[in-house]
């Protein structure tokens, strides 16, 4: 991973330069130097290249002259239209375009010093590579870039700003990392055993195995991780980050950390089955946000909890047709045991509330198929009780390019996991499958504000964006980052 | 079709008529939740019941008065309220010849909605069938009791308009695929010339001299070809007519690409949109509905045969944009596409709104108690939010984002019309079709102010509810007169 500072403009005299340009802006400060130093090569170029500044757009120059290896030139679009997001984009544009150089200097100096860093932010996030399990990987295909010095004339500014952004991406590459590990190596065990790195950040890191989920009585959860060899785990994360005086209600971050998922005796089709190593994604997003939270030292109380199981069918696997008792005392018949994940989240979710009175509870899951029928992969389905909640985590999600798309609840869908025998089965039918199963969760929901995030189509990416390479996306981090900063720092 | 008939009348004449036909006759009354019934009796029964008067429950109490219906209206000040007490109040009189709403205290919206409630409740298709040893058909005669009869007829014609339009849409739904065909159903459009609209059917070759090629392609395979009608409502306003786009696939087998046999036999309501969009210009008509407004209904039957177009096929739409056939059960897009485009150019619509069981998808989104909408133009979708809040035919928003359009590139036409199948994520399984279906058709609103209804999952009810027995629900059509009354009888 290349490092990244930030630097007074001075054109480098070796490597490559990206220059961040507006769409119809004359060339300025670095830009014009750069010109300079090529005897008009820059011009030629983008003139040649009929580079305009479209936002999106890009080009290369190759030995512009002045020794530079490359200049790369990004369009920003619209100088006063341009917005955070919009930078970051630029940033992680700007590094896929200059990978195989070892030292680049991103010429920020026209952007203002939050926009620096938000540029710096995007390369950052565009960085991320998951390249543990590669030993053979020929050297001209590894990425060389060893330094970013992003220009800045307030580049003590740019810094400062740059540090919780660092923070969170910090947070999001642990999830990205997490999400992308084989459901082999990220058992619950080994999963629970990562979360303990956030001591080190200052957060408070408790892990619950079998014996005493038995003891409280997670029926719903052991229920699922009963046909497992790997033990379950509940991992309670605590950040306490509001200042004394300060103090409420924690916020409540829960995940659904199912680390591989077989479907159990439902088991599920061959075809694409590997992609249910990502089924702990929700679980890796609250332990991510919660790394992010900690390492920019967020101002709130905060606890992220995560069930971890894994659900395998064998000889000791929970059947279609059993029934199990939840900690909330309420019954659940097992139509389908590959809809688990809610009997994970069932569990926790009422734990949560017993033990620490949340304001709220957030919970993200790869929770069905049917969100991904409805909307496809851009946005996640957001169900909530509470209307402001909902439309804090939207906006929030807006802001940072992790979009949802609210989604209806209500009595008649709620009838469809009516059970014959119990207080409720686990699978309402195909029709509105993911409203179904956010009511199913809603059960579990003892009071409280809350918001359900379905991510089985936003947690893994089959294509590069510009701030997120493909595979895993750690979709959720940010977003619930920023939905604190902007509504519970205050 | 309606086999009751409702009379007007005042409250002692009904209640004598009641007496008069003994166990044969229903007397219902209406219950606000959390009240007792005046008299003794039914207030002691209504306490034994456990009674609670929510809106849509209902309580027989045969004694001494003959046969009563406790009808709950909830807290009685939405109309829907009045009609989910009035349908299920009725359901409760089955069996009898007649039945008597009481409604005294009520006003004349909230009478004329208890007696709508309980007609479209008495619905039937029993065209086809022999129903002489029925023992639970809904009373034939309905009598709405009121204290003043001329002050309740206006709202009750209203009221009427309304009815008359959702039960000819159901019964065209209803109808079977062997005896509503393109043609046909042109045919019976032709008899809405009774009630003041204009009825144009393009067919042949007047149809493929418009180039209308996505119609004629999905239309081509069947006996009976494809039909463009056009229905017009004049109005009084000098503006822009509201413009209603139906889906009417008078059967769909899937064509080439057939249908699995489980299930097929429902392909015979694929016409559920083309009906609405007719039912609901029924009832403008009938109401004298000031708004100009107009409904153009694509019909084809999407058959096998060997004039049948193929998946690989490329078809030449109205507008000239080609469109490369992946799946010739995706047949409604191919056709709203060219009743899109028409409509667009041909009449300039203040808003066009088009309905279509569309995709499977959307039930799987939705399931079977909203309707998705999409559009381009968020304020009609609030409006169209509104009304069918207000009517109880529930919808809810849905997106058309970038990644629904980039899957309809195609390699060798402007589009094609939906992504391949087993494109989809985790193993191919999951697609999302309904929005790329509306990504599709907004390709041919061509910046017209457009919302796009997929009304698959809700044309049709799983199950009897208070405003209609299970089948054909009629969706749609009260929607679209409610958003016109709210939204397009100013002017522009």
């Amino acid at each position: 991973m290349p490092d990244i500072t930030f630097v007074k403009p001075s054109l480098p005299r070796s490597g490559a330069l990206v220059l961040l340009l507006a769409e119809g802006a004359a060339l300025s400060g670095l830009a014009k130097a750069a010109e300079e130093a090529t005897g008009g090569a820059v011009s030629r170029g983008l003139e040649a290249a009929k580079f305009k500044g479209a936002k999106g757009q890009s080009c290369t120059l190759w030995a512009p002259g002045g020794g530079l290896t490359k200049i790369v030139a990004i369009g920003l679009g619209k100088a006063d239209a341009l917005d955070a997001r919009g930078a970051e984009n630029a940033g992680g544009t700007a590094l896929v375009a200059v990978q195989q150089e070892r030292d680049v200097v991103i010429a920020a100096d026209g952007l203002t010093p939050a926009l620096a860093a938000s540029a710096a932010m995007g390369a950052r996030l565009r960085s991320y590579r998951f390249d543990r399990y590669r030993t053979t990987e020929k050297e001209e295909d590894k990425p060389k870039l060893e330094r970013i010095a992003v220009a800045s004339a307030e580049a003590t500014k740019a810094k400062a700003a740059f540090a919780p952004m660092q923070a969170i991406a910090d947070g999001v590459f642990l999830t990205r990392d997490l999400v992308s590990e084989p459901p082999n190596v990220l058992t619950p065990a080994e999963m629970a055993e990562r979360c303990k790195a956030l001591e080190k950040l200052g957060v408070v890191v408790e892990i619950m195995g079998p014996r005493e989920m038995k003891r409280l009585g997670f029926g719903a959860l052991l229920g699922v991780a009963q046909g497992s060899a790997q033990e379950p785990r509940m991992v309670t994360m605590k950040w306490m980050g509001a200042p004394k005086g300060k103090k409420q209600k924690p916020l409540a971050f829960i995940g659904k950390g199912v680390t591989f998922d077989t479907g159990g005796i439902s088991i599920k089709p061959a075809g694409g089955m590997e992609d249910m190593k990502w089924d702990m994604a929700g679980a890796g997003t609250v332990i991510g946000l919660m790394a992010a939270l900690a390492g920019r030292k967020a101002k709130a109380d905060v606890i992220g909890m995560v069930g971890l199981v894994e659900n395998m069918p064998s000889a000791t696997a929970q059947r279609p047709g059993d029934v199990v008792k939840s900690y909330s005392g309420q019954t659940v018949e097992v139509i389908n045991t590959d809809a688990e994940g809610r009997l994970v989240l069932a569990d926790v979710m009422w734990y949560c509330q017993e033990k620490y009175d949340p304001r709220f509870m957030v919970d993200l899951a790869t929770l069905t198929g049917a969100i991904i029928i409805a909307l496809g992969h851009e946005r996640a389905g957001l169900f909530s009780n509470d209307d402001t909640l909902a439309t804090q985590v939207k906006e929030a999600g807006g802001a940072v390019g992790e979009k949802a798309w609210r989604m209806p609840l209500g009595d008649a869908y709620d009838k469809q996991i009516k059970s014959d025998i119990a207080d409720m089965k686990n699978v309402g039918g195909r029709p509105g499958g993911s409203i179904t199963a956010a009511q199913f969760i809603q059960r579990f929901v003892n009071g409280k504000p809350w918001a359900h995030l379905d991510i089985a189509g936003t947690a893994w990416s089959s294509k590069d964006a510009p701030t997120v390479p493909k595979g895993a996306t750690a979709y959720g981090v940010r977003m619930l980052d920023r939905m604190v900063a902007d509504h519970y720092e205050g | 079709m309606l086999m009751t008939k409702l009379t007007l009348q005042g409250t002692a004449q009904a209640r004598k008529h009641h007496k008069a036909r003994g166990a044969d006759s229903a007397l219902i009354l209406p219950l606000m939740a959390g009240a007792t019934p005046d008299d003794p009796a039914l207030a002691a029964a209504a306490k034994a019941a456990r009674f609670t008067g929510k809106a849509g429950e209902a309580l027989a109490v045969p004694g001494a008065h003959g046969f009563t219906i406790l009808a709950g209206i909830g807290a009685g000040r939405a109309i829907s309220d009045w009609e989910a007490g009035g349908g299920a109040g009725l359901a409760a009189a089955a069996g009898r010849a007649h039945a008597v709403l009481l409604t005294d205290n009520a006003t004349p919206e909230q009478a004329a909605g208890f007696a709508a409630g309980a007609l479209l409740n008495a619905w039937r298709f029993n065209a086809l069938r022999d129903t002489s040893k029925d023992k639970d058909a809904p009373p034939a005669e309905v009598t709405l009791a009121v204290s003043n009869p001329a002050k309740v007829e206006p709202a009750w014609q209203r009221a009427e308009a309304m009815l008359r339009g959702v039960l000819y849409a159901r019964d065209l739904v209803a109808e079977p695929g062997n005896r509503l065909n393109p043609a046909s159903f042109a045919a019976r459009l032709l008899g809405l010339r009774d009630v003041g609209l204009k009825v144009e059917v393009l067919e042949g070759k007047r149809l493929t001299a418009l180039g209308k090629g996505a119609l004629s392609a999905v239309g081509g395979g069947a006996e009976h070809g494809p039909r463009l009608v056009v229905l017009r409502w004049p109005g009084k306003l000098k503006a822009a007519p509201v413009a209603f786009v139906g889906k009417g696939v008078c059967f769909d087998t899937g064509g080439i690409s057939i249908k699995p046999a489980a299930g097929m036999e429902e392909m015979r309501g694929d016409m559920a949109g083309a009906a609405a969009a007719a039912g609901a210009m029924l009832t403008l008509a009938l109401r004298q509905s000031p708004a100009p407004a107009v409904a153009v209904l694509a019909l084809a039957e999407n058959a096998i045969g060997a004039a049948s177009y193929r998946p690989g096929d490329i078809l030449r739409t109205h507008i000239g944009k080609t469109v490369e056939v992946l799946d010739t059960d995706a047949e409604g897009r191919l056709i709203l596409a060219d009743a899109l485009a028409y409509t667009a150019r041909r009449f300039h619509p203040r808003a066009m709104i088009d309905l279509a069981t569309l995709t499977g998808s959307i039930i799987t989104a939705l399931g079977h108690h909203r309707a998705g909408v999409f559009g381009n133009d968020e304020a009609l979708t609030a409006a169209l939010m509104a009304a069918g809040e207000a009517v109880t035919e529930a919808l809810w928003p849905m997106p058309i984002d970038d990644e629904h359009r980039e899957v309809l590139k195609s390699d060798i036409a402007d589009l094609r019309q939906c992504a391949p199948a087993g494109s989809g994520a985790w193993g191919g399984r999951f697609l999302s079709d309904a929005c790329h279906a509306a990504a599709f058709l907004r390709e041919f609103a061509e910046g017209t102010s457009w919302a796009h209804l997929d009304i698959a999952g809700v044309e049709a009810r799983e199950e009897a509810a208070a405003l209609g027995p299970k089948g054909p629900s009629g969706f749609g059509v009260r929607l679209l007169d409610r958003l016109v009354a709210m939204r397009f009888e100013r002017d522009a």
